[in-house]
C-alpha cells in the first residue's frame, strides 16, 4: 500500500523567487510577500438577514463586521467587506472555518469556504503605490484610501480584493490583494513586470501581516 | 568628426554648451548641446532642407518649434527601434542620435520623384479618385502599391518593437494642461488652495512661451519667475509635475488620456524601464493651458526652406541660440509678429525688410525700423525664390500694386494665433468664431473643463496669468479646497493689432496643409466640384488629415473655403474634433498586454504537474489546458491522444477538469432558483445526487449546460462549461437580483476553490480504492450512478466524490481543496500505477465525447434548442423557467430544424474535418440545398475511423442516408453516412456498471 | 466613463458590463408568446435619459439601474437592482 501524503501547493510555488527582481538598489522600492496558508470563509447574508448576521457576527467576532468597503480587525481575524451584505473572515490555524463558524453563523448567512481560491499578496515599499497605480484605477492616495479601506475591484481585468492594512513601522503603507488563485500566477508575473524598475524584494511569508 | 555649429550664438539660449553632443542626419555627423531639440540642432549647424513632401516631393525645411510641425518629419533612430515621422521638432537630441530624411530616393538632395511637381497639374484634388477607379482589380494590384511606393512618409521599422511601454493610473482634482505662464499660474493658485494638482507638459523644459519670449511678472524677469515659481511648486506635496507628457485625449466622467515619453531622450530606455507610458488621469477639474499655435499665411512658394513661423524663429534664437537665418525678413498681419524683428536685432541678425499686411504700423515699430535700418514695406509676399538651398530672394506685392524684391536667406511668417482648442472641442464642441481676433475659441467645453489665457484666446501675459491664476483657484474651490491662494501674478499684456490675411494670390503653389501637399487651389477646386461641407472638404483635399491632424493648416483652409463660397469663416465652421491630439504609439495603448502578457492566463491546480509531464497546452479562453501528453517515439499528436483514448477505454485514465466553473448556490430558495434557470427540475433532485442540467436564453436557445449536485437540503453545486463560467455568473446574478428577487438565494462563485478531476475507465474503481480510504463503500449498490458524497482519502485529506461520467466510462470526478490539486495529480498516478494509469487531455477528452455522443460547444453554437440537441425531453412542461415561451415559436419547433446527428465517412479511410456543409446526395452544393454542417470531428480508436457531429435538416428521421459533405474551404468533397450520434456504448451499460 | 456604485464608491467602466433597457418586465408565468417577445425583443431607442442595467462585475457583483443620457453619457442618477445584496424584497 502506497503513503499518500497531501502537501498543499501555493499556486505561486513556482512563480516565486525569493529574492530581488528587476533594478538592483541599495534597498528594493517594492516588496511583494505571498502569505500562504490561511483560512478564508466568504459571508453572505440571506434575504432580508443583514442586521442578524451583522448581530450574529458581532456576537461571534467581537466586533460588527463592514457594512462599507472597509476592513475590520479583532485580535485573530480580519474581516473584509466584499460586496453588499457580504464579507470574508481570514485567519490563520483553523480557527475560523466554515466548519467552527457555521453553528454561530449559518443561519443568518450562507457560508463558502475560500481558503484555496484565493492567493494573498503583501505590497508594500516606498514605490508601492507608484507600482500599484500601473494595475489599479483606485485611487490609493492616503487620504482616499487612508488604513482599514478596502475594495473589491479589478487589477489588470483580474478580480481582486484590495485592502490597506496597518502601516509598517516605518510608516510604508501596506497593500493586501486577494487574487483568484488560477490567475495568481499571472497577475504575480504582472506585479514583477510593473515593479521591475523600481527593485521588487520577493518573499513568502506563514504570518498574516 | 563632427563639423563646427555655424548658426549657433555665441552665448545665451537654454542649451548647455558644457555636454555637447553627436548626431548623424542622413548619415552625416553634427554636433549639438544637451538641451537642443534635432531641429534646433539641425538649425544651429545651417541646415534648411530637411525632407520631400508628400505628393510632390518638394523640398521642405522646418517651419515650426513644437508638436504642430507639418514639414520636418523623420525616422528617428535606427533597426527595430526606427520611428517614422518623428518630429524633429519635438526630438529630443542625445549622444549618437540617428536621423534620415523621409520620401527621397536616392537621396534628399536629389529626388528623382522630384518630377512629380512636373505633372503637379494632374495631382490635384481627388487625384486618385478620379483617376485610378478602372479597371476595379487593378487598384490592389497595381496602383495602390505604385502609389505608396511614390507618395507617402517614412518607413515603419517592419520588426517588432523591442522596447516595452506600460500604462498607469494617477488621480487628481485639478488637472491642467500646459506649463506656460497661464498653466503655471492655474498651478499655484490650485496648489495654495490645497488641491492635488497634476500639470502636463509635452516640452521636457517648463514654462512654454516664457522661455521663448521672457518678459517681466511681478516685476522681475520670466525667468526668475519661472524658477521661484518651479522651486514653490516643487515644493507641494500633491502637486505633480509631469514634462514630456501630451495631454491626447477627453473621456466621458472627467478621465483624460495622457502620453509621457519617459525615455524617447535617451538612445534605448535604461534596464528594467518602458520606453513610455500612458496614463488614465481622473481628474475632477481641468484647466485647459495649451496655449496657441501660431498660423502660416498662404502664399506662392510658403513651404520653401527657410520660411518659417515667425514665433519659432524667436525660439530657435532666444531658447536654442540657434539662427535659422543671417539675413531675415518678416511678413506680418500682425503686431506680435515684430517681437520676432526684436528677438533676431537683439542677437545680432540681420533684419532685410518688413512685410506688413497691415495699413498701420506703430511709431515704436517705425522707429524700430529705422533704427535697424530696414525698410518697413506695407503688403504682402506673392513669391518665394529659392530651392532645396532655401529662400534667396522675396517678391512682395505692395498696397497699391507696385512690386518689390527683398533678398533674404530666411522668412518668418505670422499670420496670427489659434487657441490650440482640441481639448476643449472633444466631445462634439464647436469652437466659436472670435471677430476680434480673427479665430475660433472654445465655446464651452466638456464638464469640469475651463480653458484659460491664450487657449482662450488672450493671448497678452498678464491676461494669462491672471486668467490662469484665476481658474486655478476656481477649480480648486469646486474640489472643496479652500487655501489661501494669494494674489496672481502681474504683468502688462502686449498691444494686440490684426488685420486678417489668410490668403495672397498669386502664380506658383501656394501650401495650406504642408504635410498632405494641399495647396489653396486644391480648395478652390474642391468648392468648384461641389464640396463645399468642411468634412466634404477636408476628406476630398485629405486637408488635415496627416498626422499633424492640419494644427497648422485647418483654420487658414476653411478661411479660403469661405471666401470662394462667399461665406463667413464661422458660417464655413470647423470639422469635428477628435482624439488624440498628436500621435500616441499603439504600444503604448497596448501597454504590458502584448505577446505572452496579451492577457491574463489561468492556471489549473496540475498545471505545473503536467508541464513536468512534457504535456502540450492548448489556450482554451484564458486557460492554458494540457491538450494530450506526448511520449517518447509517438510521431504526431494522433498517436498521442490515440493512445491516451485506448487506455481510458480499457483501464484507466485522469484529466483536470478544474476549469469547468463551480458556483455554491446556498440558500432556502436554491432548488426554487435553480427551477427557473434550467430547463428541467432540481427542486425534487435528492441531497448525495448529481443531475444533468440545461439552460436557455430568454429566446429559447441553449445558453449552456452542466452537472449540478446537492450536496444539502439549502446548498448545490451547479458546474458550467469552462467557457461560459464568468457569463453564467454574471446571468445567475442578473435572475437572482433583478428577474427574482423575492427568492433566498446566495451565489458564490468557487471555481478557483476546488481542484477537480475526473478519473475514468473500467479499472477506475481499483484506482480508487487505492486512494480512498477502504471504509468508503464505492461498489454499484454503494455509489450508485450520478452519486454524490465526501469522501476520507488515505493519508487523511477529505474530498467530494462525484460518480459522473462524460467519457461514456464507468467513471468519477474527485475534487479536493485547489492547493492539494499537484498533490493530487502525483498521488493518482501512484495509486494507479498498478493499473496503467494514464494521463489525458483535452484533445481525448473530446473524442470520448464525440463518440459517446455528448454535445459541446461547437453544438451549444448560440443558434440550436434543446431539441435540436435531442434534449428536448427534459423541457419541463410542470414549471416556468427562463426560454420556455420563447422556446415553443413555430420556426425554433419547425420540423424541418437542423439537429444533432452523427456521421462517418462511406469511405472508411478518409478523414473527416469541421466546417464542412451538408448536402444531400447527387446535388449541386449551393446556398439552396445547404442542409446543415459538420460541428465536431475525431479519430476514433475505439471505432478505427473517422467520426462527427453534424447539425442536419431532419438528421434524426434521415438515420443510414447517405449525404455529401462539401468543405469549399479546403477543397475537399466525400460521402457521409448519417448515424446515431452515440457511437460508443448506446445504452450506457459502462457508464452505469 | 465613470460609474459610481452605490456600494463600491466610483469606479472606471471597465469594472462594469453593460446590458441594457430596465424598462421591459420580465413576463408573469402564463404569458402569451406575443407579451414574451415584447420583453425578448422591443426596445425603445431613445436620445436622452434611459435607465440601462449595468453589472458590477470586476467589484461587489451587484446589478445596477443606471440613469444615462445617450446623448451626453451624463449619469444622472444610480440605483441597486431590487435583489442586490440581502435587501429583503417582497414575493
Amino acid at each position: 500500500m502506497v503513503d499518500f501524503s497531501w502537501a498543499p501547493r501555493s499556486p505561486l510555488e513556482k512563480a516565486l523567487v525569493a529574492g530581488v527582481h528587476g533594478a538592483r538598489r541599495i534597498e528594493a522600492d517594492v516588496s511583494l510577500t505571498e502569505i500562504r496558508n490561511f483560512d478564508l470563509v466568504q459571508l453572505m447574508a440571506r434575504r432580508g438577514k443583514g442586521t442578524d448576521l451583522a448581530k450574529a457576527a458581532k456576537a461571534r467576532f467581537g466586533v460588527v463586521p463592514p457594512d462599507a468597503p472597509k476592513v475590520v480587525q479583532t485580535p485573530d481575524a480580519t474581516l473584509i467587506w466584499s460586496g453588499p451584505d457580504q464579507f470574508f473572515v481570514l485567519s490563520k490555524g483553523g480557527k475560523h472555518t466554515v466548519r467552527t463558524l457555521a453553528p454561530a453563523l449559518s443561519g443568518p448567512a450562507s457560508l463558502s469556504d475560500q481558503s484555496h481560491a484565493r492567493v494573498l499578496i503583501s505590497i508594500s515599499g516606498a514605490k508601492a503605490r507608484t507600482m500599484l497605480a500601473k494595475l489599479s484605477s483606485i485611487d490609493l492616495h492616503p487620504d482616499a484610501f487612508p488604513v482599514g479601506a478596502a475594495a473589491a475591484t479589478s487589477m489588470d481585468h483580474t478580480s481582486v480584493t484590495l485592502w490597506r492594512g496597518n502601516d509598517r513601522t516605518n510608516g510604508q503603507a501596506v497593500f493586501n490583494v486577494l487574487v483568484f488563485a488560477t490567475f495568481a500566477e499571472s497577475l504575480w508575473h504582472t506585479m514583477l513586470d510593473s515593479g521591475a524598475e523600481y527593485g521588487v524584494a520577493i518573499s513568502h511569508s506563514e504570518n498574516l501581516a | 568628426m563632427a563639423g563646427a555649429q555655424t548658426h549657433r550664438l555665441g552665448n545665451g539660449g537654454l542649451v548647455d554648451r558644457s555636454a555637447p553632443l553627436n548626431f548623424r542626419f542622413d548619415g552625416k555627423a553634427f554636433s549639438g548641446f544637451q538641451g537642443d531639440t534635432l531641429a534646433s540642432a539641425l538649425i544651429a549647424n545651417g541646415v534648411k532642407l530637411v525632407g520631400r513632401s508628400f505628393k510632390y516631393h518638394r523640398p521642405r525645411g522646418i517651419l515650426t518649434s513644437g508638436s504642430e510641425e507639418p514639414n520636418a518629419l523623420v525616422e528617428l533612430r535606427t533597426g527595430a527601434r526606427r520611428e517614422p515621422n518623428t518630429k524633429a521638432t519635438t526630438a529630443e537630441l542625445y549622444d549618437g542620435l540617428e536621423a534620415a530624411s523621409q520620401n527621397r530616393w536616392p537621396s534628399l538632395r536629389h529626388d528623382v520623384m522630384s518630377v512629380n511637381q512636373l505633372f503637379a497639374p494632374i495631382f490635384v484634388a481627388g487625384f486618385y479618385y478620379k483617376t485610378f477607379m478602372w479597371p476595379a482589380k487593378f487598384w490592389e494590384a497595381i496602383y495602390e502599391p505604385a502609389i505608396r511606393r511614390a507618395a507617402g512618409l517614412g518607413r515603419a521599422a517592419g520588426v517588432a518593437d523591442p522596447d516595452h511601454y506600460d500604462k498607469a493610473w494617477a488621480h487628481c482634482d485639478v488637472l491642467i494642461a500646459g506649463s506656460g505662464p497661464t498653466g503655471l499660474a492655474a498651478a499655484l493658485a490650485a496648489g495654495r488652495s490645497g488641491a492635488r494638482v497634476i500639470l502636463c507638459e509635452e516640452d521636457f523644459t517648463l514654462g512654454g512661451r516664457l522661455l521663448s519670449d521672457g518678459g517681466t511678472i511681478d516685476g522681475v524677469p520670466a525667468a526668475e519667475w519661472l524658477s521661484r515659481t518651479l522651486a514653490e511648486l516643487a515644493d507641494m506635496p500633491d502637486v505633480r509635475i509631469m514634462t514630456r507628457t501630451t495631454l491626447f485625449g477627453v473621456y466621458d466622467g472627467g478621465t483624460y488620456g495622457a502620453i509621457e515619453r519617459v525615455n524617447d531622450h535617451l538612445p534605448s530606455p535604461p534596464q528594467h524601464q518602458v520606453r513610455q507610458r500612458l496614463w488614465r488621469i481622473v481628474a475632477k477639474r481641468c484647466v485647459v493651458a495649451a496655449g496657441a499655435i501660431e498660423r502660416p499665411i498662404v502664399f506662392a512658394g510658403n513651404d520653401t526652406p527657410g520660411v518659417m513661423m515667425a514665433s519659432a524663429i524667436r525660439t530657435y534664437v532666444a531658447r536654442y541660440a540657434a539662427t535659422p537665418a543671417k539675413r531675415l525678413a518678416l511678413f506680418t498681419n500682425n503686431e506680435d509678429g515684430w517681437r520676432t524683428v526684436e528677438t533676431a536685432l537683439g542677437a545680432g541678425l540681420q533684419i532685410a525688410a518688413v512685410i506688413d499686411a497691415r495699413p498701420e504700423i506703430s511709431p515704436a515699430h517705425r522707429s524700430l525700423a529705422s533704427k535697424g535700418g530696414f525698410p518697413v514695406l506695407h503688403g504682402s509676399v506673392s513669391g518665394v525664390d529659392g530651392g532645396k538651398d532655401g529662400v534667396r530672394k522675396i517678391a512682395v506685392s505692395l498696397t497699391g500694386g507696385a512690386r518689390a524684391e527683398v533678398e533674404a536667406d530666411g522668412l518668418a511668417v505670422s499670420g496670427g494665433w489659434n487657441p490650440a482648442v482640441g481639448l476643449t472641442s472633444f466631445h462634439r464642441g464647436r469652437p466659436a468664431w472670435r471677430d476680434d481676433i480673427s479665430a475660433f475659441v472654445p465655446d464651452g467645453a466638456p464638464p469640469g473643463m475651463v480653458a484659460a489665457g491664450a487657449a482662450n484666446g488672450d493671448f497678452g501675459l498678464g491676461a494669462c496669468l491672471s486668467q490662469g491664476f484665476a481658474a486655478g483657484a476656481a477649480a480648486a474651490r469646486d474640489t472643496g479646497h479652500s487655501g489661501i491662494v494669494g494674489t496672481a501674478p502681474a504683468a502688462d499684456d502686449e498691444a494686440f493689432s490684426l488685420t486678417p490675411l489668410w490668403h495672397v494670390a498669386g502664380k506658383g503653389k501656394a501650401f495650406v496643409d504642408y504635410q498632405h501637399d494641399v495647396t489653396a487651389s486644391d480648395i478652390e477646386l474642391a468648392q468648384r466640384e461641389g464640396f463645399e461641407s468642411v468634412e466634404h472638404l477636408k476628406r476630398y483635399t485629405t486637408l488635415g488629415m496627416a498626422t499633424d491632424q492640419g494644427k497648422t493648416s485647418n483654420v487658414a483652409g476653411l478661411a479660403i473655403m469661405a471666401a470662394v463660397s462667399g461665406r463667413s469663416i464661422p458660417e464655413t465652421g470647423t470639422t469635428i474634433y477628435r482624439p488624440p491630439y498628436v500621435p500616441v504609439a499603439i504600444g503604448a495603448f497596448a501597454g504590458h498586454h502584448r505577446d505572452e502578457t496579451f492577457h491574463a492566463t489561468r492556471l489549473t491546480p496540475s498545471h505545473h504537474w503536467a508541464v513536468e509531464q512534457g504535456a502540450v497546452f492548448v489556450d482554451t479562453g484564458l486557460w492554458k489546458r494540457a491538450q494530450w501528453y506526448p511520449r517518447a517515439g509517438e510521431k504526431d499528436w494522433l498517436e498521442s491522444v490515440t493512445r491516451e483514448v485506448k487506455a481510458v477505454r480499457s483501464g484507466v485514465g485522469f484529466c483536470d477538469v478544474s476549469t469547468l466553473g463551480k458556483i455554491d448556490v446556498h440558500g432556502p430558495d436554491a432548488g426554487a432558483f435553480l427551477d427557473r434557470v434550467y430547463i428541467n427540475t432540481f427542486s425534487s433532485l435528492a441531497v448525495g445526487k448529481a443531475r444533468y442540467g440545461l439552460m436557455l436564453r430568454e429566446d429559447g436557445i441553449v445558453y449552456d449546460d452542466g452537472t449540478t449536485s446537492r450536496l444539502a437540503e439549502d446548498h448545490y453545486f451547479l458546474t458550467t462549461t469552462t467557457a461560459k463560467a464568468g457569463l453564467v455568473m454574471q446571468h445567475l446574478e442578473f435572475c437572482r437580483q433583478v428577474l427574482f428577487p423575492e427568492l433566498d438565494v446566495q451565489l458564490t462563485s468557487v471555481s478557483d476553490q476546488w481542484a477537480q478531476f475526473s478519473i475514468a475507465g473500467p479499472k477506475t474503481r481499483d484506482l480508487l480504492r487505492e486512494i480512498v480510504d477502504p471504509s468508503e463503500d464505492l461498489s454499484n449498490e454503494g455509489f450508485p450512478f450520478m452519486g454524490v458524497r465526501e469522501v476520507a482519502l488515505r493519508g487523511g485529506l477529505r474530498a467530494r466524490l462525484f460518480r459522473i461520467s462524460f467519457s461514456g466510462e464507468m467513471a468519477f470526478e474527485i475534487s479536493v481543496p485547489a492547493r492539494f490539486g499537484d498533490a493530487m495529480a502525483r498521488n493518482l498516478m501512484l495509486a494507479g500505477a498498478p493499473f496503467g494509469v494514464t494521463p489525458y487531455g483535452t484533445e481525448a477528452l473530446g473524442v470520448m465525447r464525440v463518440e459517446k455522443g455528448h454535445i459541446a460547444g461547437p453544438e451549444l453554437s448560440g443558434t440550436t434548442t434543446a431539441a435540436d440537441l435531442g434534449l428536448g425531453k427534459m423541457m419541463s412542461t410542470k414549471k416556468d423557467y427562463i426560454g420556455r415561451v420563447m422556446a415553443g415559436r413555430e420556426a425554433l419547433v419547425a420540423p424541418d430544424r437542423q439537429v444533432v446527428v452523427g456521421i462517418r465517412p462511406t469511405d472508411r479511410t478518409r478523414r473527416l474535418r469541421s466546417g464542412a456543409h451538408i448536402i444531400p446526395k447527387g446535388q449541386t452544393p449551393g446556398p439552396g440545398n445547404d442542409q446543415g454542417y459538420v460541428t465536431s470531428v475525431c479519430f476514433s480508436p475505439t471505432l478505427d475511423q473517422w467520426i462527427g457531429l453534424a447539425l442536419v435538416e431532419r438528421g434524426r428521421e434521415r438515420i443510414g442516408e447517405i449525404v455529401h459533405a462539401h468543405d469549399p474551404l479546403r477543397g475537399e468533397d466525400y460521402d457521409v453516412e448519417l448515424c446515431n450520434p452515440v457511437f460508443y456504448d448506446p445504452d450506457g451499460g459502462r457508464q452505469r456498471g | 466613463m465613470r460609474i459610481v456604485c452605490p456600494f463600491c464608491g466610483e469606479r472606471e467602466l471597465g469594472e462594469f458590463t453593460y446590458l441594457g433597457d430596465t424598462k421591459p418586465v420580465r413576463p408573469e408565468a402564463g404569458a402569451s408568446e406575443d407579451e414574451v417577445f415584447d420583453y425578448v425583443y422591443l426596445r425603445d431607442n431613445v436620445a436622452g435619459d434611459t435607465s440601462e442595467y449595468w453589472y458590477h462585475g470586476g467589484g461587489c457583483r451587484a446589478w445596477l439601474k443606471v440613469t444615462r443620457n445617450t446623448l451626453t453619457h451624463e449619469i444622472s442618477s444610480i440605483e441597486p437592482a431590487a435583489g442586490a445584496g440581502a435587501a429583503k424584497v417582497d414575493a
